[in-house]
């Protein structure tokens, strides 16, 4: 394996990634857009190598900030995690869209809610995964979607405990949605083992 | 790893499977909060030895000695080791919290302390504070009542 720890790839090695986020977030907003019957637009999407603490401060500040998360496991020919993390004011926009409902706050979402939640995460991962799939030409299965609302930091070291072994640093590939002219911070992170992510350079040429 | 004396709060946030050691000499009034990510370190080159349970708790311990503290007056306090995500048929996924929790008894255990109180496992998320005047550990999560350890 040529990578040993994130903090190993090169700028080619990220200029890739960063294309098959722009892919994946690409087909991502459509589904988006589908759902709420608006236009969605992203903006370019960054993709960066961060460790806990500046993933944090990346995504916004506040380890004990409540976040909703959907989680989901990839296996076959890749192995990893995607992570889709909202906020209030994103999943409100959401039911906003769909049902002209609100809420003060995730404690005032019944299991209906989050459930919908979970859902809406699980279409943005597999039209991420998939538009993915189609450009590496890999075969990947997906879990189960898994969801959470609970502290930020918590939340994060999911995938942090997960590949605690393998490396400190987190790969985030992440654009903004543009919804009604409003941009929501979109945060998707797609977390291959380093194996993985080996194999997916290599196929794309660049290992 | 924070450690303190006399008075004062100190505070570990946001744990998830992590788990979150305090100790407590009350004569002393002297405390520490450890804050572990993994069970055991596996590479010996990897410097950021109070990630681990095994290394970590071995350097708190290594420390509170150096400032006084009588292994019979500590009073050791566990939170944390939750699942924060569940995937249904797979079920190995995310254990982490359980065998962090685990290996931190074991090695308490092992090392002659007695844990007084834990709050660990469940699906959120806690953050743990102790206050060095009275020794009194606050867990405070999402949607669940503050709880005193």
């Amino acid at each position: 394996m040529r990578i040993k720890d994130y903090s190993e790839m090169n700028l080619q090695d990220l200029d890739v990634m960063r294309e098959i986020g722009s892919i994946g977030t690409g087909h991502a907003a459509t589904s988006l857009s589908q759902m709420l019957q608006k236009e969605v637009r992203i903006t370019i999407p960054q993709v960066k190598i961060l460790g806990y603490d500046e993933a944090i401060e990346a995504i916004g500040g506040n380890i004990e900030e409540i976040v909703g998360a959907t989680l989901v496991k990839m296996d076959g020919d890749l192995n990893g995690l995607m992570l889709f993390l909202f906020n209030l004011e994103f999943a409100n926009t959401i039911f906003d869209k769909m049902m002209g409902i609100s809420y003060a706050g995730f404690e005032q979402m019944d299991a209906m809610a989050h459930s919908a939640l979970t859902e809406i995460g699980n279409i943005i991962i597999c039209s991420y995964v998939n538009a993915f799939t189609e450009l590496v030409d890999m075969n990947i299965s997906l879990s189960v979607p898994s969801a959470a609302v609970n502290m930020l930091g918590a939340i994060l070291t999911v995938p942090i405990a997960e590949y605690g072994y393998e490396t400190d640093k987190l790969m985030y590939c992440s654009a903004d949605f543009v919804i009604d002219g409003k941009t929501y911070n979109d945060w998707l992170l797609m977390l291959p083992d380093i194996a993985s992510l080996n194999r997916i350079l290599e196929k794309l040429g660049v290992g | 790893m924070k450690l303190t004396r006399g008075q004062g709060e100190i505070i570990t946030y946001a744990l998830g499977s992590c788990i979150g050691i305090a100790f407590y000499d009350p004569v002393l009034k002297l405390g520490a909060l450890l804050h572990i990510m993994l069970p055991v370190r596996q590479n010996k080159d990897d410097a950021n030895i109070l990630k681990y349970a095994d290394t970590g708790l071995a350097e708190t311990i290594r420390k509170l000695t150096a400032f006084g503290m009588v292994k019979s007056r500590a009073i050791v306090k566990i939170a944390g080791g939750a699942k924060m995500f569940e995937i249904s048929g797979n079920a190995n996924f995310g254990n982490i919290g359980e065998r962090n929790a685990q290996t931190v008894r074991q090695i308490l255990q092992r090392d002659g302390f007695h844990i007084r109180a834990e709050d660990c496992g469940a699906n959120y998320a806690r953050t743990m504070s102790l206050d060095v005047a009275t020794g009194d550990v606050v867990i405070k999560t999402f949607g669940h009542p503050e709880k005193h350890l």
